[in-house]
């Protein structure tokens, strides 16, 4: 579904923000990427996503490659950044119904999807109002029902869970497990490793912009802890 | 000035002119962009130094150099006046600010007094910077003494303090009013134009004093000219006589109606600035939606309503880009009421006929054209930007949108003028096909020009709309190129009166043509590299 090879993108100024990176994401994958403050996670994320452009490397999503055909990859995917900076002049139904015009769900589809999605996150009764009334949370499940409503194949979260009331993390990863059981697939960054712990199917970390783990989640962990595991490995990145 | 004030005034004087980043950046691009940015606010500091040096000798060398002193009064007080009435609301009032200030121990006089003071610093560097060179070329001519330059470098310090509580008290006003309705900003906009059409309409009748005293002066009725300038504004004449006469009671009289004033305006407005500013942060949130049956667009429709939206929920970004086209509309039904001689008259045309039917179209074009909605429209996204970049719509999409907005907002100001002079001037079929064509084609063209602007010069780190819709680069040189794009063809309109406007029209729209299809093309090939 995302394959990410030999990602190398450097800042104006010299540093080298992801260096070499490669990964696989494949459908059905809840892939937790885990890494200190800048190791690299979102860069990588925004290279993915069309925000950033980068130095070397190629990703593709769904076999269509990124540079060449952003926007058929940005058709069959979704992001949410950590904070999400929405539209304030505009209501939740209308920054919902822009969202579903520009991914081109019929009138009829759309008006079920959104229903569904904002009931599920529980805001379906503040969508008249301007999002600038909206809470940091309440943002946050608008731009979450946004990605979800043209149910993408690949959904890319930056840290999904700061922010999100108990009730709308456990929606949120019920939403992640159906997605990625219709055969879809969820790349996401996080620093809570209890939940990548017990969310992810696959985890990745990130340190100084390489790579140091990658593999299925029970492989990475064996008899450890994440927690302990990551505090391995980022001792050893430090060191190399 | 209390530590208060101080300490907050200190910080925006950080963020003057964008100085603090250019120190400390390290982005080379940046840098390099703020240092060109440097040398063309300089270049046309640097024009201004010699229009004002021009006008002031062109007094003296007309025998009324003791004139100069009171017009770089009224020219100053004019521009302070008029640069304030659109920012002063928004910066005395930034609801987001006052709410990052407010929870620290700081007075809301301490925030309201070091707004005041930061618009304060740029409208006297601007000030002066029309002072000095007049009164340089006065003093180099007429030798005057210690007084004149004392007298007048303390009062260039405290001439814009009465025009700028002027205008922040229309601001205030427009403010205060809209606060208290849920459509805040459209209400905001129009008290705003209602102000500036006031103004405007105003201003025009001065300036056909103007003329008239003009035409008095090259005839030497030199002290019914003066007669005129105490009638405006009166502290221009008590500068004048500080300056010239070396009269410290003038002087005094001025600086305790200026100080008077505004503290005035401080002391009253202090007692509504916190309500005013939680007002304005008060939206009704009702929470009660049903769902009623959505409807769907096509994609650069969405993208239109989008941007049509996000234009009328700015205040500072309407007001700035419609006054060309109230200009405009103001200027055609000046010439259908009051009739086409008469304003060939206060425009200095008598004697030349047909000048004003074959600059007509030009100007048509450039009044609504002068300020596009593009030239900072990619700006606006701000924090937002990564919605568009991350959706699945081509650069080409979003470019389409932004002009197809700014094309809305002007052409029926453009058809409404174009009407009114198609009718006052009852052109024959060439003309009229050259006015209504050549003022769309400049439109679209202006569009096209502010938008390739901004997508080379996006800011999208900033903390107030004002900085990029009045103060930013882009802007300025979306204004210079349309200006350039006006300047040309007007030469040529004026200086060549053998050759048909046709085919100037038709070169210059040929050039315009041009131009927006390498602007097209150019944003096509950004997409890809993206």
């Amino acid at each position: 579904m995302l394959k990410i090879q030999n990602l190398t993108k450097i800042y104006k100024g010299g540093k080298t923000a992801v260096d070499d990176l490669s990964l696989t994401v494949h459908p059905g994958d809840i892939y937790g990427f885990i890494g200190s403050n800048g190791a690299g996670k979102t860069t990588t994320i925004k290279a993915i996503v069309g925000i950033h452009d980068f130095d070397k490397g190629t990703i593709t999503v769904d076999g269509k490659n990124v540079r060449r055909d952003p926007v058929a990859c940005k058709q069959i995917m979704a992001y949410i950044p950590d904070n999400p900076d929405l539209y304030e002049y505009l209501t939740g139904i209308q920054y919902l119904n822009f969202l579903a015009d520009i991914y081109r769900i019929p009138a009829g589809e759309r008006q079920e999807r959104i229903r569904k999605e904002t009931e599920d996150f529980g805001i379906y009764d503040v969508l008249g109002d301007l999002v600038s009334t909206y809470s940091h949370g309440m943002r946050q499940k608008l731009a979450l029902t946004g990605a979800l409503i043209h149910e993408p194949k690949l959904l890319v979260l930056d840290e999904p869970f700061v922010g999100l009331d108990p009730e709308a993390s456990l929606t949120l990863k019920e939403k992640m497990r159906g997605l990625c059981d219709r055969g879809g697939a969820i790349f996401f960054s996080t620093h809570v490793l209890e939940v990548a712990e017990k969310l992810c199917t696959r985890i990745a970390v990130i340190s100084g912009g390489r790579l140091v783990v990658e593999g299925n989640t029970e492989e990475v962990t064996g008899d450890k802890s994440l927690e302990d595991v990551f505090m391995e490995v980022i001792g050893h990145g430090k060191t190399d | 000035m209390g530590r208060q004030t101080r300490l907050l005034f200190g910080l925006s004087l950080q963020n003057l002119f964008g100085w603090n980043v250019f120190r400390h950046t390290r982005d080379a691009g940046k840098r390099r962009r703020y240092r060109l940015f440097g040398i063309l606010w300089g270049f046309l500091a640097l024009i201004l130094l010699f229009y004002v040096g021009g006008a002031s000798f062109g007094l003296c060398y007309l025998g009324a150099g003791h004139l100069v002193p009171a017009l770089l009064v009224m020219v100053v007080s004019g521009i302070t006046f008029f640069f304030t009435l659109f920012k002063a609301g928004p910066v005395l009032f930034d609801r987001e600010a006052y709410e990052r200030q407010i929870v620290l121990p700081v007075t809301a006089r301490a925030i309201l007094v070091s707004r005041f003071l930061s618009m304060y610093v740029t409208d006297m560097l601007l000030g002066f910077l029309v002072l000095l060179p007049g009164m340089a070329v006065y003093g180099a001519l007429k030798g005057p003494g210690l007084s004149f330059w004392l007298y007048g470098i303390v009062a260039g310090l405290f001439l814009p303090l009465l025009p700028m509580t002027a205008a922040s008290i229309l601001g205030a006003l427009v403010t205060g009013i809209s606060s208290r309705w849920r459509r805040k900003n459209i209400v905001a906009i129009i008290l705003t134009m209602v102000f500036v059409i006031l103004v405007l309409a105003g201003s025009f009748s001065l300036s056909g004093m103007e003329e008239g005293m003009l035409e008095d002066m090259a005839h030497t009725i030199v002290e019914h000219l003066e007669g005129q300038i105490s009638g405006i504004y009166p502290p221009a004449r008590w500068i004048s006589q500080a300056m010239l006469e070396g009269r410290a009671g003038s002087l005094a009289l001025f600086l305790a109606l200026s100080v008077g004033i505004f503290l005035v305006f401080l002391g009253v407005l202090q007692f509504f600035y916190g309500k005013i500013c939680s007002l304005l942060g008060a939206n009704a949130a009702r929470g009660n939606y049903r769902m009623t049956g959505l409807r769907a667009r096509p994609v650069l429709g969405s993208l239109v309503a989008r941007d049509l939206r996000r234009y009328f929920a700015s205040t500072i970004y309407v007001t700035n880009t419609l006054i060309g086209a109230v200009m405009q509309v103001m200027m055609v039904l000046a010439l259908f009421f009051v009739g086409k001689e008469q304003v060939e008259e206060v425009l200095g045309l008598i004697g030349r006929p047909g000048l004003l039917e074959r600059v007509m179209p030009l100007a048509l074009g450039f009044l609504p054209g002068m300020m596009p909605t593009t030239a900072a429209s990619i700006s606006l996204e701000g924090k937002q930007w990564w919605i568009l970049q991350t959706l699945p719509v081509t650069r080409q999409e979003i470019a389409r949108s932004k002009i197809l907005v700014n094309l809305m907002v002007a052409a029926p100001f453009c058809l409404v003028s174009e009407i009114l002079a198609v009718l006052v001037l009852q052109p024959g079929w060439v003309d009229l096909v050259c006015l209504v064509l050549f003022p769309a084609l400049f439109l679209l063209f202006s569009a096209v020009v502010g938008l390739a602007v901004n997508a080379r010069f996006p800011v999208f780190d900033w903390d107030s709309e004002i900085k990029v819709v009045k103060q930013g680069s882009s802007a300025t040189l979306t204004v210079l190129a349309n200006f350039l794009a006006f300047l040309v063809p007007m030469v040529l309109l004026v200086g060549c009166p053998g050759v048909p406007s046709f085919w100037i029209y038709l070169g210059m729209g040929a050039v315009m043509g041009l131009v927006i299809m390498v602007v097209d093309r150019h944003l096509e090939w950004q997409s890809r590299e993206k």
